[in-house]
């Protein structure tokens, strides 16, 4: 007798949950993320030291044609026309949130001018603590000066 | 003539969807830009209406010219000899202000190298408190040392 022969098995790899696991993925990158309140592009000195600076901060940033950019950390960053406005914005912030931090992401090459006068505005604001934000320093920046 | 009517299919394909998820994380991998969340962290003193005073000579001045030099206590000195200057200054007196006292003109870039060494300090020299860093502002040099 004759037996039909059994049906070859497979050897297709299962691939229906491969979509599952993928949007699995995405959905935790979007949650995870946390949006850069201020895109302005700098390039920042570099430290050796460099310490965390926590997630609810309000940005103040320099470009090296001296455009200052803040954000409370709740918007994004907009542009403010002079120097002077930031005692104003630095104000508000003290009174809108006592404890939140500002982080200074001023450019390396920025007069020393303008930085000066952001602290001073800060202190007048009574700002307690602020972030100088840097690039780690490496061996190389050494060695080139 | 009856003709067997085919059936359409009614399932919907999803065997791309695994390629297109894909081709979002890919994307969003390539775009993302990492943010730089860690910087130097910098308390500002009380903007008191009597700050104290601190007498020129009690304390280390270090000033930044525009093309990158520091005059500490008028004296040239390269950026790694610094330390060794405050050295038996801050063995004496622990809580010797040390001023950095950039010009308008110099880039930003010095100063924080500078705070960056200065920050260093407590461990470097092994000393038991952090350098007392101040960095006055322009206004703030001139109502209280003129």
């Amino acid at each position: 007798m004759r037996l039909k022969r059994r049906h070859e098995q497979g050897s297709v790899i299962p691939t229906a949950s491969m979509a599952d696991i993928a949007f699995l993925l995405i959905v935790f990158f979007m949650v995870t993320i946390t949006f850069e309140k201020d895109k302005t592009q700098v390039v920042l000195p570099r430290t050796e030291l460099r310490f965390e600076i926590p997630k609810e901060v309000a940005y103040i940033s320099v470009t090296s044609n001296g455009q200052i950019r803040v954000t409370d950390g709740d918007e994004m960053s907009a542009p403010v026309p002079n120097v002077d406005d930031v005692v104003t914005f630095a104000a508000n912030l003290v009174a809108k949130y006592p404890d939140r931090a500002i982080v200074l992401k001023a450019d390396a090459d920025v007069p020393y001018r303008s930085v000066d006068k952001i602290l001073d505005s800060l202190k007048q604001a009574k700002v307690e603590l602020i972030y100088l934000l840097s690039e780690q320093r490496t061996a190389d920046d050494e060695a080139g000066g | 003539m009856k003709l067997k009517q085919k059936k359409p299919d009614e399932e919907i394909p999803t065997s791309s969807m695994a390629d297109i998820a894909f081709l979002l994380i890919v994307y969003f991998m390539v775009t993302t830009t990492f943010a730089a969340t860690r910087g130097l962290d910098f308390a500002l003193p009380k903007d008191d209406d009597t700050p104290p005073i601190v007498e020129k000579e009690d304390s280390v001045l270090i000033e930044i010219l525009p093309d990158g030099t520091f005059m500490v206590d008028q004296k040239p000195k390269q950026l790694d000899e610094i330390l060794d200057y405050l050295k038996p200054k801050l063995e004496a007196n622990a809580k010797k202000p040390v001023i950095i006292k950039p010009t308008p003109e110099t880039p930003y870039r010095y100063m924080v190298e500078v705070f960056d060494v200065l920050r260093q300090g407590k461990d470097v020299l092994e000393l038991k408190d952090e350098i007392n860093i101040s960095i006055p502002t322009q206004r703030e040099i001139e109502s209280f040392w003129f």
